[in-house]
């Protein structure tokens, strides 16, 4: 182990340290739409780290226009379809999250969970 | 095929679970269909018994656990008397569960019981002794919660969490010697794989004490007997009856299976777990018959001399000696016929004057003699005194004691016995006594004071003699002429236990 | 190829898009579809289930055209199919037992989108049991999640929404770590077939390379898969997830979508990170540990519950620890005790959470415990199936609950280091088990006078009034009693299926 690995591999470093934004955000965050901004975050840390995976430096994209087969010429296309697939389904995950934050809202006219719980308990319901 | 031993199994439980989803029905059908059940079902569980050893593999748990019956010598004999005395039990409780009410309910379990009860004395392995013995209790936990009250639900929440953590103790030990064994199958002697039992002793000895504890929870042995004295009270009588007379001695057949059958005696001969065993045997002997004399209600007063007559059974039996094995064997026999015939009596008091406590029992002889007579006959086969039977077992007892090379236990024993005998007729005795010479009248002694307990001991002294019905005096009858008639003429009895031993030792 | 090799990825595709058509019928029609949709799918798992079984091993099903380590496939053996055909039936058990609680406590304008829900949840639990590729199954871990979150919410009161965003927090929280331990595994070995890594892991642990990145994504999918199916101490959300959602709901959550999740980690397990690997890890070791404690936590919260179905939800919380201490114990005997509790606690907890709601309706909808009183002779039906799933739960020979205790124990005994601990985590919860389900039994079944019933208002409920409900109840009690009477075949199909998964 060593410290300068860090150094070399700084974009996966990057991934990582949002990735713990990201998430530390969706754990302690009381605001609910603070919490959905983590969760994005932590999902864009994952996209940055799925492409990092399949980028090979000086290799063009996999689009066959000059007619060179060999696969030394192109990066790797596989995560790129990952990360299509994944934004997918971070958007569907999102839009759940901000419906249910919507109607939370309407009901209890606030974004904090904890005091939502302590309403319902109040509520006896 | 010998499928047909399992019939007086199906039979009663199949008709009990019949009764409890029929829509009510007039009582005397009622009487006559679980009478009818009853007595073929006793008859036909006798027939198998008798006919010879039989085995029968039901189905298969699981690989090589099979759910398996075998019919053997100690299988026998308890069946034989589970069927007398739960016959005799039932007959009693045709007049008796009128003044309780809920008798479809009743008589439905009490044949569901019944079944599951042949079905654990048939068991041929751990396994299936250990499922209906789980059965049984939670079958039988309805019966003390009959009438629904409070106490009853507590007593039987009590009941139940008494008998399954004493279960789970002995599951826990039969995971190590399923482990160990060569197969659960009863076998006499004993079916201790001997290289296995040498490397894994400690854990094993562990094992079996954990059940030898949590069977000894349904046979009410120390530390785990206090869900008895809870809920004899409150069952109803016929049910306290066979609570006591059958279903503890359950306890004492699976403490049997394991140790004679599974483990082997020699195993535990001279370890910490012999020792362990009879001091809590004592322990339980003494201290039950000292709270026995200390309680005054009835039926919590022969609940406690249970606790304590269970656990001279229990002390012949970690004798492990065959003169012990006869006494604890003989003991068991006697004993359940002797309780019950006590709890029987008990019920009559209850549903003839309404008195559940000694105090009030004061010149019950002068109403119903026949009665108290049956009573005083049970009494002194309890206490040892010949030519009742209990003497016999006794006798078997602390010769056994006195015999066995258990160091200072082979004269602690006897003495404690001779103590508990003294306790139990300082308990039992006095009911009689009281009974038929009630002395002078509290109220001309003490004059005016005091006039609620003058009225209530009134009532039973002027009343006139009046016994209860046949029905209920019959089975009583019968129940204690056997103890007179087993102590007088023991000797078949012993004869075939001595020849059960022979195989076992 | 035989004809017969289409259907699980016919039965993926057949639940996936009568989603769809649900949406544009009505209730009552949605209904009928779903019923009808999940006798098929049904049907068609055990014919494949039937061919395994005569062909006697696994097969590869090639979607599309692109060959092992570039496309996507479908990997069937025993287990699977097995797996399938349960679901499946319990999934229609559960339908078919709530339909009068969905009709009474959804708005009219939203029954069909019940049917969705269920349709799209089936789905993704088939693709999770058949999928032999990582990243397939982490989409349909999403899936399982957004339409598990549909279920619960569909029945709109506070509760009911609080319980969905708490329970989405927590699954968003354990997939993206289980995304993340995926991009690991990915960046290690190059592949998402699921055989293709395993050969790849194999190498690497030979070589004694990558030990630490091994290990940490081993960690992460583990915890994220655990996160997802409430093992203590992340089941906040559970209780009122359970507890207030549609009765159909709760007993499909409980039942089925944490134990998608579960059969997912033991493919992982076994067929991507290869078991002798995980057993060398200590990530095992955490597992066993925090299922030992759901297992004594989650009880004594059920002890202290007040309110019937709650209890039940927390039950469920000990029995999810009971699973992952069977796959803590880090032996294939575990596994499969594991894998057996799967099938037990999935038919016991949809029978409680049905009979459970008999039981209320017959104390006037209350789940008060105090209410209760009697309600099993209001209710017969219920109240013995009730008896029948407490039973089961607490252990006791003949219901399901005993055999897998029996082959936890045994497991347990396998192992030198935990077999103690296995053993009293076992008796402890077994008796705090026995406390609380004792306590219901007798509470349900203690007489209350005629007169005080009137007043309440409280009326009895027949088996003809609900005829679906007392269906599907009856067939869970036989189900129950199936597996705990004949286990045999069972835990050997598991036993062959378990040796077919690698």
């Amino acid at each position: 182990m060593n410290i300068a690995n860090l150094f070399t591999n700084y974009e996966e470093a990057i991934a990582m340290i949002l990735f713990g934004i990201g998430f530390s955000n969706l754990l302690l965050q009381r605001n609910l739409i603070k919490k959905i901004i983590g969760l994005n975050i932590m999902d864009t840390a994952m996209y940055l780290f799925l492409a990092l995976k399949g980028y090979i430096d000086g290799h063009k994209a996999p689009i066959v226009t000059d007619g060179i087969q060999s696969v030394d010429a192109y990066i790797n296309p596989i995560p790129s379809g990952l990360v299509l697939t994944g934004i997918v389904v971070s958007v569907s995950v999102t839009a759940l999250m901000l419906s249910l934050t919507i109607r939370l809202y309407r009901r209890y006219h606030t974004l904090d969970l904890d005091e939502i719980s302590t309403r319902l308990k109040k509520e006896g319901l | 095929m010998n499928g047909w031993i399992l019939l007086p199994v199906f039979l009663p439980v199949i008709a009990g679970i019949f009764l409890l989803l029929m829509s009510q029905c007039e009582r005397r059908r009622l009487h006559q269909a679980a009478g009818a059940v009853l007595v073929i079902s006793a008859v036909l569980a006798v027939a198998a018994a008798w006919t010879g050893d039989k085995s029968v593999t039901l189905f298969y748990l699981m690989k090589d656990i099979p759910v398996y019956f075998h019919i053997d010598g100690i299988s026998r004999l308890y069946v034989t008397f589970t069927s007398i005395v739960w016959v005799c039990v039932g007959i009693y409780a045709f007049v008796y569960m009128e003044h309780e009410g809920g008798e479809k309910r009743f008589f439905g379990l009490y044949l569901i019981v019944y079944g599951v009860i042949v079905a654990l004395d048939f068991a041929g392995n751990l396994v299936t002794m250990y499922i209906f013995y789980e059965l049984m209790t939670l079958t039988s936990a309805p019966l003390v919660l009959h009438n629904g009250s409070r106490e009853a639900v507590m007593a039987a929440l009590k009941y139940l969490f008494y008998s399954l953590c004493g279960a789970y103790m002995g599951l826990f030990g039969i995971y190590f010697l399923y482990q160990n064994c060569d197969t659960l199958a009863f076998t006499p002697g004993g079916t201790l794989n001997p290289v296995l039992a040498q490397d894994h002793r400690t854990i094993l000895l562990i094992a079996v004490f954990a059940m030898l504890a949590g069977f000894g929870a349904k046979a009410g042995m120390l530390p785990l007997h206090s869900w008895l004295p809870a809920a004899h009270p409150v069952a109803p009588s016929p049910a306290s009856a066979v609570f006591s007379g059958i279903v503890v001695k359950a306890g004492v057949l699976a403490a049997i299976r394991t140790v004679y059958y599974v483990v082997g005696p020699d195993f535990i001969r001279g370890t910490w777990v012999q020792t362990a065993w009879m001091v809590l045997a004592l322990v339980t002997v003494f201290m039950g018959s000292m709270l026995a004399y200390r309680e005054p209600v009835f039926k919590k007063r022969l609940a406690y001399s249970t606790v304590s007559q269970i656990s001279y059974i229990l002390f012949g039996l970690s004798l492990l000696t065959p003169m012990g094995i006869t006494g604890a064997l003989l003991h068991t026999v006697f004993h359940a016929f002797i309780k019950s015939a006590l709890f029987l009596t008990a019920g009559v008091f209850i549903f003839e004057c309404g008195k559940t406590r000694v105090s009030e029992l004061t010149g019950i002889g002068k109403r119903m003699p026949k009665t108290v007579w049956c009573y005083t006959f049970a009494s002194l086969a309890l206490i040892g005194i010949p030519p009742a039977c209990g003497f016999v077992s006794k006798w078997y007892l602390a010769e056994g004691a006195l015999n066995a090379d258990v160091g200072v236990f082979g004269w602690l024993g006897p003495v404690v016995l001779l103590l508990s005998a003294l306790l139990t007729a300082g308990y039992l005795l006095p009911v009689t006594m009281k009974g038929f010479f009630p002395g002078k009248r509290d109220g001309e002694k003490t004059s005016a004071g005091n006039s609620e307990m003058k009225s209530s001991a009134v009532d039973i002294r002027d009343a006139q003699k009046k016994e209860p019905s046949m029905m209920m005096l019959i089975p009583l009858g019968i129940l204690a002429s056997l103890t007179i008639i087993l102590g007088v003429l023991p000797n078949p009895l012993i004869d075939y236990i001595s020849q059960l031993i022979s195989g076992l030792m | 190829m035989q004809f017969v090799q289409n259907f699980p990825f016919m039965t993926i595709i057949l639940s996936l898009f009568s989603g769809p058509l649900s949406s544009i019928l009505d209730g009552k029609k949605a209904k009928r579809v779903n019923l009808a949709v999940m006798s098929v799918i049904t049907v068609m798992s055990c014919a494949v289930l039937v061919f395994v079984l005569n062909s006697g091993s696994s097969y590869v099903y090639t979607m599309g055209h692109f060959p092992a380590p570039w496309g996507n496939e479908i990997r069937v053996g025993i287990l699977e199919a097995f797996m399938a055909v349960f679901f499946c039936v319990i999934m229609f058990l559960c339908v078919v037992g709530g339909v009068y609680e969905r009709e009474r406590e959804l708005e009219d304008t939203k029954q069909n989108l019940y049917y969705v829900m269920v349709n799209l949840l089936l789905s993704s639990l088939l693709t999770l049991i058949y999928t032999n590729d990582l990243f397939t199954a982490y989409v349909f871990v999403e899936i399982n999640t957004i339409s598990a979150c549909g279920l619960i919410m569909i029945r709109q009161n506070g509760r009911t929404l609080e319980a969905a965003t708490r329970y989405m927090i927590m699954s968003l929280m354990g997939s993206g770590l289980l995304l993340l331990g995926i991009c690991f595994l990915y960046d290690l070995t190059g592949h998402l077939l699921m055989s293709n890594i395993r050969e790849q892991v194999q190498l690497l642990h030979q070589s004694g390379t990558y030990n630490i990145p091994l290990l940490v994504s081993l960690a992460l999918i583990s915890v994220g898969l655990a996160i997802k199916s409430a093992l203590f101490p992340f089941h906040a959300w559970l209780p009122d997830a359970y507890g207030y959602s549609t009765l159909s709901s709760a007993a499909i959550l409980s039942s089925l979508v944490s134990k998608g999740y579960i059969f997912l980690l033991a493919k992982i397990f076994f067929r991507v990170i290869g078991f002798n690997i995980v057993r060398d890890s200590k990530v095992v070791n955490v597992l066993f540990v925090f299922g030992v404690a759901g297992m004594i936590m989650g009880s004594i919260n059920a002890i202290r519950e007040n309110n019937i179905r709650r209890m039940i939800a927390y039950s469920s919380v000990a029995q999810i620890g009971y699973i992952y201490m069977g796959f803590g114990l880090g032996t294939t005997a575990g596994v499969l005790a594991s894998l057996y509790h799967v099938l037990s606690h999935a038919a016991t907890k949809s029978l409680l959470f049905v009979a459970a709601s008999g039981i209320t309706d017959a104390s006037g909808d209350n789940t008060e415990f105090l209410e209760l009183t009697g309600a099993g002779y209001r209710n017969k039906l219920a109240g013995v199936a009730f008896t029948v799933g407490s039973l089961s739960m607490v252990g006791v020979p003949m219901f399901s609950g005993f055999i897998s205790k029996l082959l936890f124990a045994q497991a347990g005994m396998e192992s030198l280091h935990k077999m103690l601990p296995t053993l009293i985590a076992l008796a402890i919860s077994t008796i705090l088990n026995a406390v609380y389900f004792m306590k219901t039994v007798i509470r349900i079944y203690t007489p209350v006078p005629q007169k005080l019933l009137q007043k309440k208002g409280f009326r009895s409920v027949s088996v003809k009034e609900q005829p679906y409900k007392s269906a599907a109840l009856v067939f869970f009690i036989i189900l129950n009693m199936l597996l705990g009477l004949s286990s045999e075949p069972v835990i050997r199909l598991l036993r062959s299926g378990l040796a077919m998964f690698s």
